[in-house]
């Protein structure tokens, strides 16, 4: 221990600036009476815009001060707390890698609020920089206890994005995400006190040495398995994310699918696999079945939608039916392929969330069949959104690929049935994905309040841009990421067969 | 051989000048067009300079095998040795995907089939390119167009120069991708937009068994490289499939949906639907009639010379596989004689000049690969070689054809084209000379058809006499679909340049047209027809005009090769040389002779091919140059079989009702059960039951009761699922 504490510096940061934001705002309502002008709406935004590009900023140094090379948890800062709960954070590959991803979706996220978002601005930038500090939090906490503060206070402000500043439904939306998630971390919650106090502590690396009894695990990993599969989402817990998705502004939904949805990977590489070994070997058919219906239902599902969003909505379910496979295949090609599944999806289906985003600006709608012809206006726009696709279609060459690959290659060496079904879903994923860009992108302009719409704008290409670029360079240099999870997916691997 | 920073060049020239197109705004359509012709010809160059060079130093002796420093793998190669050396040069550029065993590179292999492959390619798109100055020099959109085909020559080359299936699968995707980009060019009219859906998702069905296939390579090899799987064929090494015993490559077992099959059988038949997707074989063959909705040079580069031969290779080059399986190799020739012999059907009974080609092409690959069914993998090649020459000279023909009728593409709007335009019809007589196989047996005379076609029969010939499995229906099959190809090339000729030109009494014809469009083509080619004759509306009183210089030259450079690349390259192929030519990269079983064992065949063999063309062209000549009525009246007539094979045999309609259908039923299914049954007994049920709205949120805690419940039931159905599947039994 001792050292600086980059970990906590890097996970607080947002939640500082919350609150500096929270004060300055407090002292300046006397003046303005609490309206919102345009320029103080952008002040609010671009003071959240630093803060968040700040903690980017200290998650690449913990990037640097991370060596990959070694086994175990790193940057652990470890106090005592309350009997046999600690406050202790560290990382390792995996979690380092999550930890980016939202510190580098974040920034993007409040820039595509620009333009978006009018009204309580300041209320707005405070849940999301609070959401930042939560789900950071998830990726470092090293304690049952401190894991499940934050993996639960996140979703109170992400029910407020979507609540407050989504869309016309956003209200049943709110409620059925709340509904859904909460029932499981109830679940979870149970299982860590049994935990706890079967094991005497909540730290992650007692609870990862400890044997649990077969039996005891079966429960256990329900428990957990309940909570995950919800967050995932798996089928049939999969329902409230397009309702969530549809409802939620861009930037939420960016966020939304980029970041929250991979706690539900994570939970499984950290809890599932290390610590109930038996019970996920027991559980691999039934999970390899749930990931290989909801790659096909959903795909399909997502083929007959008439809202954008929906369709992608439906289309990361699907995705994360993948990861789910390679987690379950408990090979190193299946679980490197599921995180790197897990880190490229967040990029893929954040870029198509502001995709949507910037059409959605522009005309109010996100009815399919309000477009058509928007290469005609929207050249550039057009081959942002042809990358994308094929990304979200896997393209050899695209960071989709790689992860799609290596978990069927991952889960052919479990169960070829597996393997074959989730290769039905690449065929199908090319159904939709094509389907949607010709209905919008390609043909003639018919919608007249088209004909002067413009192209992407200086902000929009801000935002989109970088995710093309890391499709792109994780697609040809994958490496780059496998190098920094190698050692945390073998230690996942070994502890695994420890146990059984 | 080329060093490496050449080929190097090679391989990335062509990527990195697509890339111009991205800057087209700034630095306007001529620089990107000159960038990618230019970049792409000296490819061209630099590939059939090796390649020639490569086959005139076979032909010498074992000292021609070059010694350049660095080419430590070009190592002495036994000539007069029965089965060679791999003669094999490796770059590897920068590692792809590396896990555990996983180990993919970005890399270029050199070897004789790569060769061949890289001038087939780029000296096609070469000249492609070029002709695209003339064919596309009215579209608004040019720099796309180039910028499409460097992109698509790029993917093609990465194709063909892999050293592992991952790098192949990146190629092999990525020319999809320019496929589809290049068919959807036009893409604000309907027509293209849906064939170019077509053939992505088509290819997707046959990719998902490719992708498969290098799931049970690594499975069994636990290695996605050639090297290592293909060696350790070779070789016959001992391999450990998962859940399995340890056995030798070639009779290992693995476990398969349960069942216990012959490993190498079952990734010779999963590879061989991923080639049959980007071939366009017997039933995944419909995306490539459709694909002619793409500009005409697309056509003949993607369609006919380049991307859809890639299922042909992969086949030869995986030829060590294909020569331990019996169903697989046999699933091959049936398949690849099926497919010519149906593809030929189909094509003589279209009107469309570009969908005639196009079945055409489908029906040659059938050739190539029932030629690599029966062990005649350098036949395959060698036919693959020279069908690139002629094929691509049709298709360019046609599209001089198509440039000087202003657009019109419907045959029966044609004729007596000989006249106006006699530089394509000069071309496109050589193209069908060629095609045919025109030649004299026992001499070295005859078109370049000739020398692959023959080499084919005569091997199916051989392969039945040794009793390969479905050689003998491949030689039946591949006989009578010549004596087809003969009459459906000259129909082609005699309804285009011979005879009454239309334009002269126009008035007459249309309405004729009419009718017959309709029935005819059905809905697809309608829309099609329709803007065929928007075009023609502005141009009708024009009359038709030979291409510009530009367009001409190609024809030019292919027609030469359409005549002599069977003579120069038969004996590199296919005939003495063949061994040291293909240098390893071609593996034979000890057992299989085909390759020689076709001089040996009944002198009847040999005059058979001859025989049928000339009576194909013998029919041609009375049905629709003397009497060109005939065949429009056999049209009119409707019968059935002229309806079955005007109509494709109904696949489009086939597959429509039974499969797009059926799969947009379970999504509407699907969908629904989402909303009813997941939702209904989930949150709205719940909500229901706590006797809430699902707008009164401050009342949701009374709800957690039947929280659990739900919990509870959903663990009860997951935990039931589990034990099934345990007792079920179904791995």
């Amino acid at each position: 221990m001792g050292g600086f504490p980059i970990l906590s510096v890097m996970t607080f940061l947002p939640l500082a600036g919350a609150l500096l934001v929270m004060l300055v705002r407090a002292a300046t309502a006397g003046s303005s009476k609490g309206e919102s002008s345009s320029q103080s709406r952008k002040a609010v935004l671009l003071a959240a815009f630093i803060i968040s590009a700040a903690t980017f900023v200290a998650s690449v140094a913990a990037f640097f001060a991370f060596d990959p090379s070694v086994d175990g948890y790193q940057l652990v800062e470890q106090y005592a707390w309350y009997g046999p709960i600690s406050y202790k954070l560290g990382i390792d590959g995996l979690s380092l890698s999550l930890v980016l991803l939202t510190t580098f979706l974040t920034p993007i996220c409040l820039l595509a609020s620009w333009n978006s978002i009018e009204k309580r601005v300041t209320e707005y930038v405070i849940a999301f920089l609070v959401l930042e500090t939560f789900m950071i939090g998830v990726f470092v906490s090293l304690d049952l206890v401190l894991f499940y503060i934050f993996f639960e206070a996140g979703l109170i402000p992400m029910f407020l994005i979507v609540g407050i500043w989504g869309g016309k439904d956003r209200v049943y939306a709110a409620f059925k995400f709340f509904l859904y998630t909460l029932i499981g971390s109830l679940l979870m919650l149970i299982a860590m006190v049994y935990m706890i106090l079967a094991a005497g502590s909540a730290d992650f690396e007692v609870l990862e040495k400890f044997a649990f009894a077969p039996g005891i695990q079966t429960w256990l990993w329900l428990a957990f398995m309940a909570s995950f599969a919800v967050k995932l989402p798996m089928w049939p817990v999969h329902t409230w994310l397009p309702d969530a998705h549809v409802q939620a502004p861009t930037a939420g939904s960016v966020i939304l699918a980029g970041v929250l949805l991979k706690m539900g990977g994570y939970g499984m590489l950290r809890f599932s696999l290390p610590m109930f070994p038996d019970a996920s070997a027991l559980f691999q058919p039934a999970m390899f079945a749930l990931a290989v219906i909801a790659i096909v239902y959903t795909s399909l599902v997502a083929w007959r939608q008439t809202d954008m969003k929906k369709l992608i909505a439906y289309s990361s379910v699907a995705h994360m039916g993948f990861v789910t496979l390679g987690i379950f295949a408990f090979n190193e090609t299946g679980v490197q392929g599921a995180i790197f599944q897990m880190l490229s999806h967040g990029l893929i289906s954040g870029a198509l969330f502001l995709i949507v985003g910037v059409v959605y600006d522009r005309m109010h709608t996100r009815e399919i069949a309000a477009y058509g012809g928007l290469v005609n206006r929207m050249p550039i726009y057009a081959s942002f959104f042809m990358l994308f696709t094929m990304a979200n279609v896997g393209l050899p060459g695209t960071s989709g690929f790689v992860g799609e690959i290596l978990t069927m290659v991952g889960g052919f060496q479990a169960a070829t049935w597996a393997a074959a079904g989730a290769a039905l879903g690449v065929i199908f994923s090319a159904v939709y994905m094509l389907t949607l860009y010709r209905r919008t992108v390609f043909g003639e302009i018919t919608n007249p309040h088209l004909n002067d719409i413009k192209d992407m704008n200086i902000v929009e290409w801000i935002c989109i841009a970088p995710l093309a670029a890391l499709t792109i360079l994780f697609g040809v240099a994958p490496n780059l990421i496998f190098n920094l999870t190698d050692s945390s997916t073998a230690r996942v691997l070994s502890l695994m067969a420890g146990g059984q | 051989m080329l060093p490496d920073s050449l080929l190097i060049y090679i391989v990335l020239a062509p990527g990195v000048a697509a890339l111009t197109g991205l800057f087209h705004k700034w630095i306007g359509d001529r620089v990107v067009m000159t960038v990618t012709t230019g970049v792409v010809l000296s490819c061209g160059a630099l590939s059939i300079y090796q390649l020639i060079a490569y086959a005139a130093g076979i032909g010498g002796a074992a000292e021609a095998v070059h010694h350049a420093s660095g080419y430590d793998a070009y190592l002495t190669a036994g000539v007069e040795a029965a089965h060679v050396e791999l003669r094999q040069h490796i770059i590897t550029l920068m590692p792809w995907i590396h896990v555990g065993d996983f180990q993919a590179n970005w890399a270029i292999r050199v070897d004789t089939l790569s060769i061949v492959m890289m001038a087939v390619i780029t000296g096609v798109s070469g000249l492609v390119h070029l002709y695209s100055w003339g064919y596309m020099s009215e579209d608004p959109h040019k720099s796309r167009f180039f910028a499409y085909l460097s992109l698509f020559t790029f993917m093609m080359l990465m194709l063909v120069v892999a050293d592992n299936f991952i790098q192949l699968f990146f190629g092999w995707e990525g020319v999809g991708l320019a496929s589809y980009l290049l068919i959807g060019f036009w893409y604000t009219k309907k027509a293209p937009n849906d064939a170019s859906i077509k053939a992505f998702v088509t290819n997707r069905v046959g990719d998902f068994g490719l992708a498969l296939g290098i799931m049970a390579v690594f499975f069994v090899f636990k290695s996605v490289e050639f090297g290592p799987v293909l060696e350790a064929i070779r070789t016959n090494a001992v391999v450990t499939p998962m859940f399995a015993e340890a056995a030798p490559a070639r009779e290992a077992v693995m476990v398969f949906f349960g069942e216990r099959v012959y490993a190498l059988e079952l990734i010779g038949i999963l590879l061989f639907i991923g080639a049959m997707g980007k071939s366009a074989q017997f039933f995944l063959h419909v995306w490539l009639p459709d694909a002619m909705e793409g500009p005409t040079p697309v056509s003949a580069l993607i369609h006919a010379a380049t991307m859809v031969t890639a299922g042909v290779y992969l086949v030869c080059l995986l030829s060590p596989i294909y020569e331990y399986t019996f169903y697989a190799s046999g699933m091959v020739a049936l398949v690849g004689a099926v497919t010519a012999l149906y593809a030929a059907t189909v094509g003589m009974a279209q009107n469309d000049i570009k969908r005639v080609i196009a079945y055409s092409t489908c029906s040659q690959l059938g050739y190539m690969f029932f030629a690599a069914g029966v062990g005649a993998y350098e036949a395959a090649m060698f036919h693959l070689f020279t069908h690139a020459f002629f094929k691509a000279l049709l298709f360019l023909g046609a599209g001089s054809v198509i440039h000087g009728m202003h657009h019109e593409q419907d045959m029966r709007r044609m004729g007596g084209l000989a006249k106006f335009m006699p530089l394509t019809y000069a071309a496109m007589m050589i193209g069908t000379i060629a095609i045919i196989g025109l030649g004299l047996p026992h001499t070295k005379l005859g078109f370049s058809g000739f020398f692959s076609k023959d080499a084919i029969l005569e091997s199916a010939f051989a392969g039945a006499t040794a009793g390969v499995s479905f050689a003998e229906v491949a030689f039946w099959f591949g006989l009578l679909a010549a004596f087809l190809t003969s009459f459906y090339s000259w129909r082609l000729i005699y309804m285009t340049f011979h005879g009454p030109a239309p334009h002269e009494a126009h008035a007459h014809d249309a309405h004729a047209h009419d009718a017959h469009a309709h029935d005819a083509h059905g809905q697809d080619a309608h829309a099609h027809d329709d803007h065929a004759r928007d075009d023609h509306g502005h141009g009708h009183d024009h009359k038709p005009h030979e291409s510009p210089l530009v367009m001409l030259i190609p024809l030019a450079l292919l027609s030469i090769g359409a005549v002599f690349a069977g003579f120069y390259f038969y004996d590199a192929f296919v005939d003495a040389n063949n061994e040291a030519f293909w240098a390893g990269a071609i593996y034979r079983a000890e057992t299989n002779h085909v390759l020689h064992d076709r001089h040996n065949v009944p002198e009847w063999v040999l005059w058979a091919p001859l025989v049928v063309t000339v009576g194909g062209f013998l029919i041609a000549t009375f049905t629709y140059f003397f009497n060109r009525g005939v065949g429009a009246r056999v049209a009119a007539s409707g019968g059935p079989l002229h309806a079955l094979f005007s109509n494709k045999w109904y696949f489009d309609e086939i597959y429509q009702a039974t499969l797009v259908r059926g799969s947009a039923f379970l999504g509407n299914l699907f969908w629904k059960a989402d909303k009813k049954v997941i939702d209904g007994i989930g949150p709205d049920g719940l909500a229901k039951l706590a006797g809430m709205s699902s707008r009164r949120l401050s009342l949701m805690h009374s709800g957690y009761l039947y929280h659990y419940a739900f919990v509870i039931i959903g663990a009860a159905i997951i935990f039931g699922a589990v034990l099934w599947l345990r007792s079920g039994g179904v791995n």
